[in-house]
């Protein structure tokens, strides 16, 4: 294999992992917080999706999916998503929100599904399906395109093997972040309740903050770099808002180390 | 009519839930949109109106749960 060959597997690879890597950071929190069946259920849905346009279009995709629109969108509804998350984790963690009404009520209806046999757990979720849905679907075309276009620059052969050498490194890619993936599931459902709806939020604001950015033709600093950039600064500002409503919070409302302490899929997205 | 208005008031809690939010996002994509596409802006600060807008959003959103509050 010549050195260009190997330099589109490798590049194919890094740049592969990095979708990878943000597609499954949204399966792995909607699987943790909500359930892994809508989890599962929305990337499985993502991935027929994908493979039917893959199949359809073939290296034509990268001229007929308007791959910005598609950011745009995936971007205001991440935007959206995240923002409802970390408005209720901010105001728990302000103690101006407690495990009270809409909550109690789902508690409530937990106590009966258990009682009856049931848990939500078990239950297809429609946010956490459209979540993953949609994040899997938007990295896995983007992953495509990656392979579509390192495949083809690889021009001291045919075309066919450069797009499959470009695969191979995008495949290695995958069963890596899985791997990964799967080793930090468990350590992930021991962490409160609270602190994962506030991590969901701070994700999802993120993503959705740069996908959208880049629909709408920002060009990020350093790229995809720059999401860490927008993590530090969502939490900053997160933790300033904290320190502005705690002080009115009632004493009786501020939540008590138990009740923050909740199991990660005791609550369903709201 | 009931049914269409029920099918609206479950998207619209689906997707935003909060008025405030819905409209601090949509205002932060078309105030971006129109300085990057209209107004050729620089590409930081069509950025740090984004973010900003979507901040403010999400601060408006928590200061209107302050209503009526006082500090203890």
């Amino acid at each position: 294999m010549t050195a260009q060959l190997w330099a589109v597997v490798t590049a194919s690879f890094l740049a592969s992992a990095v979708e990878f890597v943000e597609a499954f950071t949204i399966v792995l929190v909607v699987g943790v917080t909500i359930n892994w069946r809508s989890s599962l259920a929305g990337t499985f849905g993502a991935i027929v999706a994908l493979a039917a346009t893959v199949a359809v279009f073939g290296t034509a995709l990268v001229q007929v999916v308007p791959i910005d629109a598609l950011r745009l969108v995936v971007g205001i509804l991440l935007v959206l998503f995240g923002l409802k998350w970390l408005k209720k984790a901010i105001l728990r963690y302000a103690g101006l929100k407690a495990l009270h009404d809409e909550e109690a009520i789902y508690e409530e209806h937990l106590a009966e599904l258990r009682a009856k046999g049931e848990g939500t757990s078990a239950r297809l979720n429609p946010f956490g399906v459209t979540t993953a849905f949609k994040s899997v679907l938007l990295e896995g075309l983007e992953v495509a395109f990656i392979v579509i276009t390192f495949g083809i620059q690889a021009n001291d052969t045919s075309q066919t093997t450069g797009i499959l050498l470009a695969a191979l490194g995008a495949a290695a890619a995958l069963v890596l972040v899985v791997v990964v993936g799967a080793l930090v599931r468990a350590p992930l459902q021991r962490v409160p309740e609270n602190t994962l709806k506030f991590v969901v939020g701070i994700m999802l604001t993120t993503f959705g903050t740069f996908w959208g950015g880049e629909g709408l033709g920002i060009a990020w600093l350093g790229e995809d770099l720059f999401l860490l950039v927008l993590v530090a600064f969502y939490l900053a500002v997160a933790g300033a808002l904290i320190l502005w409503l705690r002080p009115y919070a009632p004493a009786k409302a501020t939540p008590t180390a138990q009740e923050l302490e909740q199991p990660a899929q005791e609550e369903v997205a709201g | 009519m009931n049914r269409v208005l029920g099918a609206l008031k479950a998207t619209y809690n689906f997707f935003a839930g909060d008025a405030i939010l819905l409209v601090g996002v949509a205002l932060a994509f078309v105030l971006a949109a129109l300085l990057g596409e209209v107004a050729k802006a620089p590409n930081p600060v069509v950025a740090v109106v984004f973010v900003g807008c979507i901040i403010s959003g999400l601060a408006t959103t928590l200061g209107r749960e302050l209503k009526g509050r006082k500090k203890p």
